[in-house]
């Protein structure tokens, strides 16, 4: 049967269309606005930059190594990565939820290309970061006494997660056409990093996104030794496999879609297997050439007859390092005031980022050594170890003082600082200013007792000049060994001490 | 006259159910009605013409472009308006936003030009003062009108609309009919509908489905004709008469055939198609 209507016919046609690239385009803007807007993306981008602004509020004066700031910048992205994912999820899974599939079918942008588009506002989202981990790592880089060198590869790991965790949110709308599949998806994501980031799985522990080294060393930048550019690689290849497969599972079943899968899993082979090598033997003899024989890596400099030897990112520093032992000698008495000493960076680095950062005392005679971190606690810390060797004449011995010595020493660390009393606090363990504590400094610790941390209050209670003549006026008695403290105080013509003066 | 649309053969199988039987019609400029009782074919014709389902047999072609090659379909895609019988939406969207994405995924790519177009098809639905509104904030009606912005978007030539005035209230549904007419001019509407009324008011011509096959071509008046001598008034209800219902005067209308000397009633669209129903051996409830 045939029905005839009998009118004009017209060809309405839309005007001018702009292709199905251009389309996918339009549509990724549109749905990055979306994606960039959604809750959880917000608040997980307003925590991140809060908590980026906080801690570096919060960096207690310590000068940033430029490799080790690299990787700070990628922990927090994760949030961001897991918001990303609960939102491309749910964005993926719009119309199969709210039941518009049968109208977008039959427009002219097919399912894939759709799919193309969420995973180009994952994109976005991953441009985003990349952006505020620039920021994060341009503002450490700008702060006074940043030394060494960023890696693009551990820069670039926080914006690849988020694209990675992003577009596995999309493959599993593709996957799972359910609003449970994801959450369950973070859950269990969640819940493998916290069980496998605190063990030590070796080389399988790269196979996640993040891998942080649970440590304070700060290494030379050659002999950190973490595969970050492999691992970048390995997880810009794997977050574009989710991405290719994605376009597939949504019908985009094209030539280019599955060479793109094929080479991304190559990526993904490639970089997982090259960041699993370990440590090269060059690397392994680099490292125990840094940590045994520093000489033969360092260059040194003199400064008023005293010899700083510094690995070469740290050679800005030197200037700092003088200062201070210009002004620790400046408060001594006797030979020491003009003692020459040699100032040696070193660093334990035999077993990477996962070692024990420890570094044994010297017995060279006046060596002392400099840490690879400066700034906040680490100066009183050094300049209790320079008054150290100029009180003992070596480390070895000065970190075996166990009498009255530590008086004048403790002068010598923190005397020249604007807050001496500050300096005290910061330099001792469990930051007290009465009773006994340990000090630090970059080798082995002291101890002071209740009495000489009495004695020494007593001083720094006097006027600077005052203190410090009459330091300089009894220096020979009070660099004597076995002096106690209570001498010490007399010697100074300072009330006797009441605490125990007892070393452990 | 080339039309708009051009249908030969369609046929469709739901398993046993034959959904479509052997459908051929052509469609020009203008609203054509398309009536027919529950599991008539009637989603199922628009759903394929909209190219959202394929037909098992048969041919058609949409302003020329045969949707049988992916090109084709394509082609028919860019030119297609639908309103689908349960449009869903997206709540947390605004109208705005809803027709922006729909336009989108018809390859609007100039931001400039695509807002313009969504702005002028929310206009035509009545929806300015409310484009920045969320849909779930919307009601019914209004939701209604989004989901005809969307199908307007583009200026597409063939218009397929399935029962789009289903749960409005008398008067959104007279709102909706004046934009189903404003709609029709100039470009080819298929409204699939159980409104009569609808059909009287809106549209040049009319189908009538049953069973899957086309029962009916014509004008309205051509159907109303059909009733004309078959329709009468009796204080009982005729046990002759195929269908019979009691009206508000306490009278009964019979359709069918009359015995002699019946008080003939001027007959409706309505009585027209109750009765081609019951000639395609459908079941005509009263």
């Amino acid at each position: 049967m045939t029905a005839v209507v009998e009118k004009p016919a017209v060809s309405g046609t839309l005007e001018e269309p702009g292709g199905p690239r251009k389309a996918v385009l339009a549509l990724a803007l549109f749905e990055s606005r979306r994606l960039l807007t959604r809750i959880p993306v917000l608040v997980a981008f307003a925590v991140y930059v809060g908590w980026t602004v906080w801690r570096s509020g919060k960096a207690w004066g310590d000068y940033p190594a430029l490799q080790d700031a690299d990787r700070a910048t990628q922990g927090a992205p994760m949030l961001i990565g897991l918001a990303v994912l609960l939102s491309v999820n749910s964005a993926a899974l719009r119309s199969h939820r709210h039941g518009t599939e049968q109208l977008l079918t039959v427009l002219v942008l097919p399912r894939w290309r759709r799919t193309a588009a969420h995973a180009l506002s994952v994109v976005a989202a991953a441009l985003l970061t990349a952006v505020c981990v620039a920021g994060q790592f341009g503002r450490e880089a700008l702060r006074p006494g940043a030394i060494g060198h960023g890696s693009v590869g551990e820069l670039l790991v926080g914006p690849l997660t988020v694209l990675l965790f992003g577009l596995a949110g999309l493959l599993m709308a593709g996957l799972v056409r359910s609003a449970v599949a994801a959450p369950l998806l973070v859950v269990l994501f969640l819940f493998l990093f916290l069980f496998f980031s605190g063990m030590d799985y070796g080389a399988a522990l790269w196979l996640l996104p993040v891998v942080e080294d649970a440590t304070s060393n700060t290494l030379p930048s050659d002999l950190l030794g973490r595969p970050a550019a492999w691992h970048a690689l390995y997880l810009a290849g794997l977050a574009l496999s989710l991405g290719l497969l994605a376009l597939l599972v949504a019908g985009g079943r094209k030539p280019a879609v599955f060479a793109g899968v094929a080479g991304t899993l190559a990526m993904t082979l490639v970089g997982g297997v090259a960041q699993s090598a370990g440590d090269s033997p060059e690397l392994v003899r680099a490292r125990e050439r840094a940590s045994v024989h520093p000489e033969q890596v360092q260059s040194c400099v003199r400064r008023d007859g005293s010899t700083y030897c510094a690995f070469p990112e740290w050679e800005p520093r030197v200037g700092d390092w003088a200062r201070v032992v210009d002004r620790v000698r400046s408060l001594a008495g006797g030979g020491a005031h003009e003692q020459d000493v040699v100032v040696r960076q070193r660093v334990e680095a035999r077993y990477g980022l996962s070692g024990d950062a420890a570094l044994e005392s010297l017995k060279r005679p006046h060596e002392v050594t400099v840490g690879t971190q400066w700034g906040g606690n680490r100066v009183p810390e050094f300049s209790a170890a320079v008054a150290g060797v100029l009180i003992a004449g070596d480390e070895k011995a000065a970190t075996s003082i166990c009498d009255g010595r530590i008086v004048p020493l403790m002068w010598l660390a923190v005397g020249w600082e604007s807050d001496p009393l500050d300096a005290l606090r910061r330099v001792r363990l469990n930051d007290t200013v009465t009773g006994s504590d340990s000090v630090l400094q970059p080798t082995d610790g002291l101890y002071m007792t209740e009495a000489q941390t009495e004695v020494l209050r007593a001083l720094l209670d006097l006027p600077r000049a005052e203190a410090g003549a009459r330091v300089k006026d009894r220096w020979v008695e009070l660099t004597a060994p076995k002096i106690t403290a209570a001498r010490a105080a007399e010697l100074l013509g300072l009330p006797a001490p009441e605490g125990e003066d007892k070393c452990l | 006259m080339t039309p708009t649309v051009s249908a030969s053969g369609l046929s469709l199988r739901y398993g046993g159910t034959r959904a479509l039987d052997d459908v051929s019609l052509r469609l020009t400029a203008g609203v054509t009605g398309l009536l027919g009782p529950n599991g008539a074919g009637k989603t199922t014709l628009l759903r394929v013409l909209a190219t959202a389902l394929p037909a098992d047999r048969g041919t058609f072609t949409v302003l020329g472009h045969d949707p049988a090659t992916a090109r084709g379909r394509q082609e028919v895609r860019r030119r297609l308006g639908y309103l689908p019988q349960t449009p869903g939406f997206h709540p947390d969207f605004t109208a705005f936003e809803f027709v922006d994405y729909v336009a989108i995924l018809k390859e609007m790519t100039d931001r400039g030009v695509r807002h313009r177009e969504v702005r002028r098809v929310l206009d035509e639905a009545g929806l300015a003062d409310v484009r920045g509104k969320r849909i779930r904030k919307l009601s019914g009606g209004m939701r209604q009108r989004v989901a005809l912005g969307a199908a307007l978007v583009g200026d597409p030539g063939f218009l397929v609309l399935d029962e789009p005035t289903v749960g409005l209230d008398p008067e959104q549904r007279m709102r909706f009919r004046e934009l189903i007419a404003g709609a029709g001019e100039g470009r080819t509407v298929l409204l699939s509908t159980h409104q009569t009324e609808d059909v009287a008011m809106l549209c040049h011509r009319v189908l009538v489905m049953a069973g899957g096959r086309v029962r009916f071509e014509g004008t309205p008046a051509e159907l109303t004709a059909r009733a004309a001598g078959r329709v009468w008034s009796s204080a009982e209800r005729d046990p002759g008469a195929k269908a019979g219902w009691r009206t508000g005067t306490g009278s009964f209308r019979n359709l069918g055939d009359p015995p002699a000397g019946a008080d003939l009633l001027e007959p409706t669209l309505e009585d027209g198609y109750l009765l081609t129903l019951d000639g395609a051996g459908a079941e005509v409830a009263a």
